[in-house]
């Protein structure tokens, strides 16, 4: 009997310097190894380099007393920097709340128009996005400045209208509601007509149901309700007020106050941006299959119908994620307000260098902060995106 | 907009320029990073074809004798003190004393490289070693010495920080500004001053930081700001250039109060003394010049002078034994020579850029020379 030794046959997997799995993950780790091994070296070098050349690389500058101060805050020279950069993260967060807000309106609408049957509205939107579109926006802010808000009355002949509205080429004011000493007071009032309002709510709805009597229970608690907040309000010697700005010494005092920077940043920031997204609406509704719209019609529904259960929903799925990107520029471009004298994020953090506090550590708190703000409206954007695409099922 | 972005990622070129002069330095002393070694780190990375300079050493006089140039750091939109005039040539006081370094280290006046920077770049500029020197009207301060690691030579200019207004605002000083907007330039110390100047007298203001002068004109042309402060000399600048439809210079009022000591003067990077001598000097030289009353119109009489200080000074050969003084600065023993016939003694200097017959109108006042018959602040130390 003859017994012949084969060699084993290769068990399933080739060696592993064949075998495509290890080579991939190996590439994948020889990848990121060279990444960091770069970074690491960049780091090194900047951090010898500043030893070197004795500049300071900790953060205990935040502590110092920032010795500025900043306009249209409260903000004073004896804070430390830490806080003169909270008062400008601030003044950014009011940019980009505010402008987003306004561009996803007035975006839409000019969107929407563009696409509407009527000559001359659909033209004006087409004018209104190609103008602005084609221009940077640091002209479009400078000019908002320029031509639009510096040409508004000196603060001495600033407009009043009827204590409701104060407009200067220096602060634009709007009165407000403030909260007086009897707010507390009123607040209880309310709560507890609410719940008598409830109670009598419920008994009317129980005699209805018993009896078939006509329940009127809109007019018995509605009434009581009405009584209550209006009585009170007006025996308690109004709780809440409305403060009116006026023209004082060299500003505006009382109602809300806005710098003309700020308006000229937002006002500028919203119709650059809106003209982008306008298009984005546009180019989102086109997009949508137009054989849903015309299942739509086969079904019965109205035009209307058609536009705001079919059509819209789709489209807004297409079109979210170009117009975060659209919030995201606004919101970054707001650093553009250094050429119109608002003190946000970057302008500060310009002011800061200057008066003796390390650039290379202002910077990257600068970008830091930018990062961190971009993250979170993409973020908040997203929950939205995936809610949407949820509906679609 | 090129340029807001690019100041924005100010201090991410800062750290690249680190980053690039690390490729040299860092095998040449890796363990020894201690503060006294910035010479050896600033020359050792270009100095190619080994000890070219005739200064000898290795420092930043070696390195501008080998490029043949001074990278002067300057202003390009101050009214007398760096500007860029209608012919596209630079030009102003502070442009002047680019030269008179130029002319003392190099023997020509013309041998620069003008760097047109903004008050925020400044520093950075001059740490990175992008710029031999700054002459940008920059205020020698002790935060300045410290925390950004410049070295100020001898003040060239003796500036106030005042305030100006419109003559018809009806604000007759400083204590009439109560509630006031105030504009000012963005990257400068002059922020700071108005903070402590206006907390001090119990006013409130509004501090309003633009970063171009001429947003400063329209906001002020505009009602927008009661103020500017600023330098007066800047202020001059600006009040020179009043259009005549808003009164001319005469529509805008300087008050008298001087609100900060503002000495302007070049500035070098912390750590290269030879270097620093070098600058300090050239600028000492034109001071000198006029105390002696050496002017770039009797250079060649004086040159012939018998007065053994002026011939000291200009390196002639002197007393019996035909000496040459040489202090062993590294410079020429006739750089002065060079410097006053090439650009001028400073009173030559100040009164071509900013003095009476200008558009800025400037009296000498404070930089008058300290025996002039109304004395000032200039007092160059003896050559010898």
């Amino acid at each position: 009997m003859t017994v012949t030794t084969v060699p084993a046959a290769p068990a399933g997997r080739p060696p592993p310097w064949r075998d495509q799995r290890v080579l991939r993950a190996g590439a994948q780790v020889v990848a990121v190894g060279a990444l960091v091994a770069v970074l690491a070296y960049l780091y090194d070098n900047l951090t010898t380099n500043l030893r070197i050349r004795g500049i300071a690389t900790d953060f205990d500058f935040l502590d110092n007393p920032s010795t500025i101060q900043i306009a249209y805050s409260d903000f004073r020279a004896s804070q430390p920097v830490s806080d003169a950069i909270l008062v400008g993260v601030k003044n950014t967060l009011l940019v980009a709340a505010v402008g987003i807000v306004l561009t996803l309106v007035l975006g839409t609408v000019v969107g929407v128009a563009r696409l509407s049957g009527n000559l001359l509205v659909r033209q004006t939107a087409a004018v209104y996005v190609e103008t602005l579109r084609n221009v940077p926006p640091l002209l479009v802010i400078v000019f908002a400045n320029s031509a639009l808000f510096l040409q508004l009355p000196a603060i001495a002949e600033a407009v009043d209208v009827g204590g409701l509205l104060v407009l200067s080429n220096r602060e634009l004011a709007v009165a407000s509601p403030v909260v007086g000493d009897s707010f507390g007071a009123w607040l209880a009032i309310v709560a507890v007509g609410s719940v008598l309002a409830t109670v009598i709510w419920a008994w009317r709805t129980r005699v209805s149901d018993a009896s078939g009597a006509p329940h009127h229970r809109v007019l018995w608690s509605g009434s009581l309700l009405l009584v209550t907040v209006v009585g009170s309000y007006l025996a308690l010697d109004g709780p809440v007020r409305l403060s009116h700005p006026s023209v004082v010494g060299r500003g505006i005092s009382g109602g809300v106050a806005m710098s003309i920077g700020y308006g000229a940043v937002v006002f500028g920031l919203v119709i650059y941006t809106s003209s982008h997204v306008a298009e984005i609406v546009r180019g989102s509704v086109q997009a949508v299959d137009r054989g849903q719209g015309e299942a739509a019609e086969a079904l019965g529904l109205s035009s209307g119908q058609r536009l705001r259960h079919v059509v819209l929903p789709q489209a807004f799925r297409i079109a979210l994620p170009p117009i975060i990107n659209q919030l995201l520029n606004l919101t970054k471009n707001s650093s553009l307000a250094i050429a119109v004298g608002y003190a946000e994020l970057s302008a500060l953090t310009l002011v800061l260098i200057s008066q003796a506090n390390p650039a290379p550590q202002m910077v990257l708190i600068l970008m830091a902060i930018y990062i961190v703000i971009s993250v979170v409206i993409s973020l908040l954007a997203n929950v939205v995106n995936r809610r949407l695409q949820l509906v679609e099922r | 907009m090129a340029r807001f972005r690019a100041r924005h990622v100010l201090g991410t070129l800062l750290a690249f320029a680190l980053l690039g002069a690390a490729c040299s330095d860092d095998d040449d002393e890796p363990a020894a990073p201690d503060e006294g070694t910035e010479e050896t780190a600033e020359g050792g990375g270009d100095d190619e074809g080994g000890d070219g300079g005739d200064g000898g050493g290795d420092g930043l006089l070696a390195e501008v004798r080998d490029r043949g140039s001074v990278n002067c750091g300057v202003n390009n939109a101050v009214p007398g003190f760096g500007v860029v005039d209608d012919a596209g040539e630079f030009a102003g006081f502070d442009i002047d004393y680019c030269r008179v370094i130029a002319a003392a280290v190099l023997g020509d006046a013309e041998a620069v490289e003008y760097v047109p920077l903004t008050a925020e770049q400044r520093f950075t500029s001059l740490a990175s070693g992008e710029i031999d020197v700054l002459v940008r009207n920059t205020t020698w301060t002790a935060s300045r010495d410290g925390t950004e690691n410049a070295a100020f030579v001898t003040t060239t200019f003796y500036d106030g920080q005042g305030i100006m207004v419109r003559t018809d605002s009806g604000i007759a000083g400083i204590d009439d500004m109560d509630g006031a907007t105030v504009c000012v330039l963005s990257g400068t110390t002059t922020e700071q001053n108005l903070a402590t100047e206006f907390n001090a007298r119990g006013l409130s203001f509004e501090p309003l930081s633009f970063d171009e002068v001429d947003q400063i004109r329209e906001a002020i042309l505009q009602g927008q700001c009661d103020g500017w402060t600023s330098d007066r000399s800047q202020l001059a600048g600006l009040r020179s250039a009043w259009p005549d439809a808003e009164g001319g210079p005469e529509g805008l009022t300087i008050f008298e109060d001087i609100i900060s000591k503002e000495p302007l003067g070049p500035a070098v990077q912390d750590g290269d003394d030879e270097w620093y001598d070098a600058v300090n000097w050239a600028v000492m030289a034109t001071i000198l010049a006029e105390e002696l009353g050496i002017t770039s119109e009797n250079i060649t009489e004086q040159l012939e002078s018998e007065d053994p200080a002026v011939r000291g000074f200009l390196g002639q050969p002197t007393g019996e034994d035909e000496t040459v003084v040489d202090p062993g600065l590294e410079l020429d023993p006739d750089f002065a020579v060079t410097v006053i016939t090439e650009v001028g003694n400073y009173g030559e200097i100040f009164d071509r850029n900013v003095g009476p017959d200008t558009a800025l109108g400037l009296e000498r006042g404070l930089n008058a020379l300290w025996n002039a018959d109304e004395p000032g602040l200039l007092y160059a130390t003896p050559y010898r």
